[in-house]
């Protein structure tokens, strides 16, 4: 039973060319306890996802679902406060850019006590409330690695660099203990060393306090290794889902292949100064979108049958949406 | 922060400095002869002539010539009206203060209605409270305000006769000027009927303070929308609903301060136009403001009055515009410079 | 791959389409285009319009009511004056001249605002930072009283109350042209055409020019009805226009004395700069929205 289960999500954009379908029908779930790394290149709608889970979207996008559920609730049909009630205590949200998810106007400490629920505040006098928020606010800070936090709590947002920048907004999201936490790109634009570092985190996080992580990137290599299964999105549809191990191990959509092979530690059988192969042209924009399957133009297999969408197919718990998967004929 | 205030006291210094050479050079600016100009006297023989520039000091350098002039300024000699004959410190600190009472009451009305509507408006924007705030805003934000204020007077003092048609207050009333401000003098002074001589000043203050109000509170409000709107649109806003804080927290904790920031600035500006239109409709309300005072003094060509009054004016709004902006940049923590929004 | 593109027939539209497109999309921006259109149309064709002379006075005909009212006349549409002329006409004209002389001083203080405010954005260190506190002060200097000082140097005259307002309006322009050339001078694209070896003037002529034009054009419409506002005023106060010339602030000042007798010499002047105004805002306040709308998408 997933925690968060998500059955064909399709979110409609009114523009000034007509409706446009920036998402068509997503699926994606979470277990619990495991980390699900969504993939795809930018402008795929990974971020869409994000704020559709949260409901951060603009009210005028239509935004539809067959199942949205966390835990078994529907959480579509929930009233806003039931709503927030979960983003405030069973989901938490990390963004791609800490810079500009901060309040500038109010020092990191205020913010992180903030997210501090009232029900984790011991105490009955404000002066003790207040005490013990700070003593939760500095010890969450400790457990993300933040090791100044007299420096760094009465800083403002513009102060800090952006690999703390980044350690706090974690520290936020994990101050309310969460079940769930979505990292929306939260290694973008770091050097390697603080990337590996936030990596690392969130890794032990899962290990230790086994919190379960959707972990959105189009940086394949930083997640293979950590995480334990793998969505791939293409301009806004799912193509293949399933175990990380089997989808490394042999994908069956053309899109994930490529992914794949054009990063080259997954090919051992490189030879050296080779040309990576590539998929033709480019991801189409919004506005013109194709019919069917989305990647149909750039596909190497495509066939007359590709401008009928794929319907999603399964072997095991492995799900694929293509007319002509690869590497069938061996099954 | 010393070194913000050691900046902001320069730059006083120094616009203070240009001001005065501006005001200086208005006496040789100003059409006729100089000397006549500056004493009113027209001097009867060349004897006469050579007194009188030597008591003005007329006769040395430019360059000392400025030194006196701003000595003078500075203990407070600021010479002698042509028409009235009255020192000119004493007319502008009677004149000033009445200007200011006026800008400072419209400033309030600003404040108090123009901030809460303009948040009002931008926490729901788009809908219809808020395009009939807009509207009603960006309607009185294009009144001409002397029209405004003519409308009023049609409409209140002539057809329903409800509020006096010029003066600060009844000539039944003798109010001792001590702050300047026709109000708390009253509150000062020690005449019989105070409640009657208050209501009396508050009927005379009604109109132009509520022509110039309430053009001030629609380009508050305009600047409020816009700047919540700005704010509402920013990442963080969207994180903290992601953290499932509560609508007030997010507008008392996040939205107020970030919104009210950029527009401290615009405060600057508005007390330019604020004291603009004070001066243009203390004209049409016979208020003995500053305004009314500087236009009676171009008419009757009373140069040293215009100097003066240039030079105090200005120092008045440069002083506020000053404090403003410093006062922005003390409570500003995020930006070393601030972008200031637009009206 | 296939040889053909697939996506040949996208149209992208040039950002000033797009911002035409969502200023359509806009009823009351329209609506508020129309206006000054009609505006626009009674300052350029006034002679062809108006059926009278603007300053011929009728001795016959003093404060003639207007049209719709029930002793007034088809022959003056707005009635006429204490001195005969016809209220209708000088109008037309009045608009021709307010809203001409307000065009003139702000393209005026938009050239004169753009130049100082580059030279003060491209400039660095004290230098700078003395003459943009310096503009920031002067800024302050409220237009009024502007305009008396010049009054009392050169005397009243349509003339010099434009002086006065284009000195007035100036600041705006050099501070907004500063902080927009300050931002944009250390932006990437500004680098690589230095890194091509362009010079300051080559900079500001190819590079940052064409990305200010819209804020040029929403501050110029703002500027635009401060200009209105400001020259009937001073026509108003009698230290602008003088008196037989047909400007609005003026027509409206000469109303004053009839405005027992003949209300409507008031409230027909003072409704046109509202109405002139108005549209302008309306129009800047499109404009505003349309270029913000395309900056966040």
């Amino acid at each position: 039973m997933p925690m968060l289960d998500i059955k064909n999500l399709t979110l409609e954009i009114q523009s000034s060319d007509g409706t446009i379908k920036a998402l068509d029908k997503v699926n994606l779930s979470v277990s619990s306890g495991e980390i699900r790394a969504l993939v795809g290149e930018s402008g795929s709608g990974k971020s869409l996802i994000v704020s559709a889970i949260c409901g951060a979207l603009p009210s005028q996008w239509n935004l539809t679902a067959d199942r949205m559920s966390w835990n078994g609730e529907n959480l579509l049909s929930m009233s806003v406060q039931q709503r927030r009630e979960v983003m405030r205590r069973e989901i938490a949200v990390v963004f791609q850019n800490p810079q500009a998810s901060l309040d500038p106007s109010a020092t990191l400490g205020e913010q992180l006590e903030e997210s501090i629920p009232d029900e984790f505040v011991e105490g009955s006098w404000f002066w003790q409330r207040a005490q013990h928020r700070k003593k939760t606010a500095i010890s969450t800070v400790h457990k993300v690695g933040i090791k100044h936090h007299k420096h760094y709590l009465s800083a403002f947002p513009h102060q800090i660099p952006a690999d703390i920048g980044q350690k706090f907004m974690i520290a936020m999201a994990l101050v309310s203990q969460p079940k769930l936490l979505i990292a929306d790109d939260p290694t973008r634009g770091m050097e390697p060393t603080t990337k590996t570092q936030i990596l690392k985190l969130f890794t032990r996080l899962n290990q230790t306090r086994s919190l379960s992580i959707l972990f959105v990137s189009h940086d394949l290599l930083a997640i293979a290794s950590m995480s334990h299964s793998m969505t791939v999105l293409y301009a806004g549809q799912t193509v293949e889902s399933g175990r990380m191990k089997h989808i490394k191990k042999r994908p069956l959509h053309p899109y994930t292949k490529a992914l794949l092979d054009s990063a080259p530690s997954f090919r051992k059988d490189l030879p050296p100064k080779s040309l990576l192969p590539t998929l033709g042209g480019s991801i189409p924009t919004l506005q013109h979108l194709p019919i069917g399957c989305r990647l149909g133009p750039r596909c190497p297999r495509a066939q007359r049958a590709c401008v009928q969408t794929p319907a999603v197919r399964k072997i095991h718990d492995h799900y694929y949406s293509c007319h002509f998967p690869l590497h069938m004929e061996k099954l | 922060m010393i070194q913000i205030l050691v900046r902001y006291c320069t730059l006083f210094v120094l616009t203070l400095l240009v001001l005065a050479i501006m005001s200086f050079s208005l006496a040789y600016l100003f059409p006729g002869d100089t000397l006549e100009n500056l004493t009113g006297l027209v001097p009867q023989n060349e004897m006469q002539r050579a007194a009188l520039e030597q008591q003005f000091k007329l006769d040395q350098p430019y360059i000392f010539q400025f030194f006196y002039y701003a000595g003078n300024l500075l203990i407070g000699d600021w010479g002698y009206s042509f028409t009235s004959g009255l020192p000119l410190r004493e007319e502008v600190g009677i004149a000033m203060p009445a200007t200011i009472e006026l800008a400072t009451y419209a400033m309030l009305m600003a404040l108090f209605v123009g901030i809460p509507l303009g948040y009002y408006a931008g926490i729901r924007s788009y809908s219809t409270s808020d395009h009939l705030i807009n509207t009603a805003s960006i309607t009185t934000y294009s009144f001409p305000v002397f029209w405004f204020a003519l409308l009023l007077i049609l409409i209140f003092s002539l057809q329903l006769d409800a509020a006096p048609l010029s003066g600060r207050i009844s000539l039944l009333y003798n109010i001792e000027p001590i702050s300047g401000f026709i109000l708390i003098d009253i509150l000062l002074s020690d005449i019989e009927n105070k409640t009657l001589a208050f209501k009396d000043a508050l009927s005379h203050l009604a109109l132009p303070t509520f022509s110039i109000g309430a053009i001030a509170t629609a380009s508050m409000i305009r600047i409020t929308r816009r700047s919540v709107i700005d704010v509402k649109h920013r990442p963080y806003i969207a994180a903290a609903i992601s953290r499932g804080l509560s609508s007030w927290q997010i507008f008392f904790r996040h939205i107020l301060r970030n919104a009210l920031l950029p527009i401290l600035p615009l405060m600057a500006i508005q007390i330019t136009t604020l004291i603009t239109n004070a001066m243009i409709v203390e004209t049409l309300f016979s208020w003995p403001g500053i305004g009314n005072w500087l236009i009676q003094a171009i008419y009757q060509r009373d140069y040293p009055a215009l100097r003066i009054g240039m030079m105090a004016v200005s120092t008045v709004v440069i002083t506020l515009t000053i404090l403003v902006d410093l006062f922005n940049r003390m409570i500003d923590p995020s930006r070393e410079k601030y972008e200031r929004a637009t009206v | 791959m296939p040889q053909y593109s697939l996506y040949d027939e996208e149209f992208h539209p040039s950002p000033w389409q797009r911002t035409w497109a969502s200023f359509k999309a806009s009823h009351i921006a329209m609506l508020g285009l129309i206006m000054l259109a009609f505006f626009v149309v009674c300052a350029l064709f006034a002679p062809i319009i108006t059926p009278y002379d603007a300053v011929e006075q009728n001795i016959d005909g003093l404060l003639i009511p207007p049209s719709w009212l029930a002793n007034g006349s088809i022959s003056h549409l707005f009635g006429t004056d204490a001195l005969g002329r016809d209220l209708f006409t000088r109008i037309i004209y009045g608009c021709r001249i307010t809203l001409g002389t307000a065009f003139i001083t702000v393209v005026l203080a938009m050239l004169v605002g753009v130049s100082l405010g580059t030279f003060a954005g491209m400039l660095r260190g004290v230098r700078s930072s003395i003459a943009n506190h310096l503009l920031d002060a002067l800024m302050a200097i409220p237009t009024l009283l502007i305009a008396i000082i010049i009054v009392a140097i050169l005397g009243t005259g349509l003339v010099n109350s434009m002086w006065a307002i284009t000195l007035a309006l100036i600041p705006q322009f050099v501070h907004h042209t500063r902080s927009f050339v300050r931002a944009e001078m250390k932006k990437d694209y500004i680098v690589a055409s230095k890194l091509d070896g362009a010079s300051k003037w080559q900079l500001f002529v190819h590079s940052i020019l064409p990305n200010m034009t819209e804020m040029l054009v929403v501050q110029g419409t703002l500027a635009l009805s401060i200009a209105v506002i400001d020259i009937s005023a001073l026509g108003f106060l009698n230290l602008g226009a003088q008196s037989p010339l047909p400007e609005l602030g003026v027509i409206l000042a000469d109303g004053l004395d009839v405005a027992y007798l003949a209300p409507w010499n008031v409230a027909v002047p003072g409704m046109a700069i509202f109405f002139m105004v108005l549209s302008i805002n309306i129009v800047g306040d499109g404009l505003r929205s349309a270029l913000k709308k395309r900056v966040s998408y």
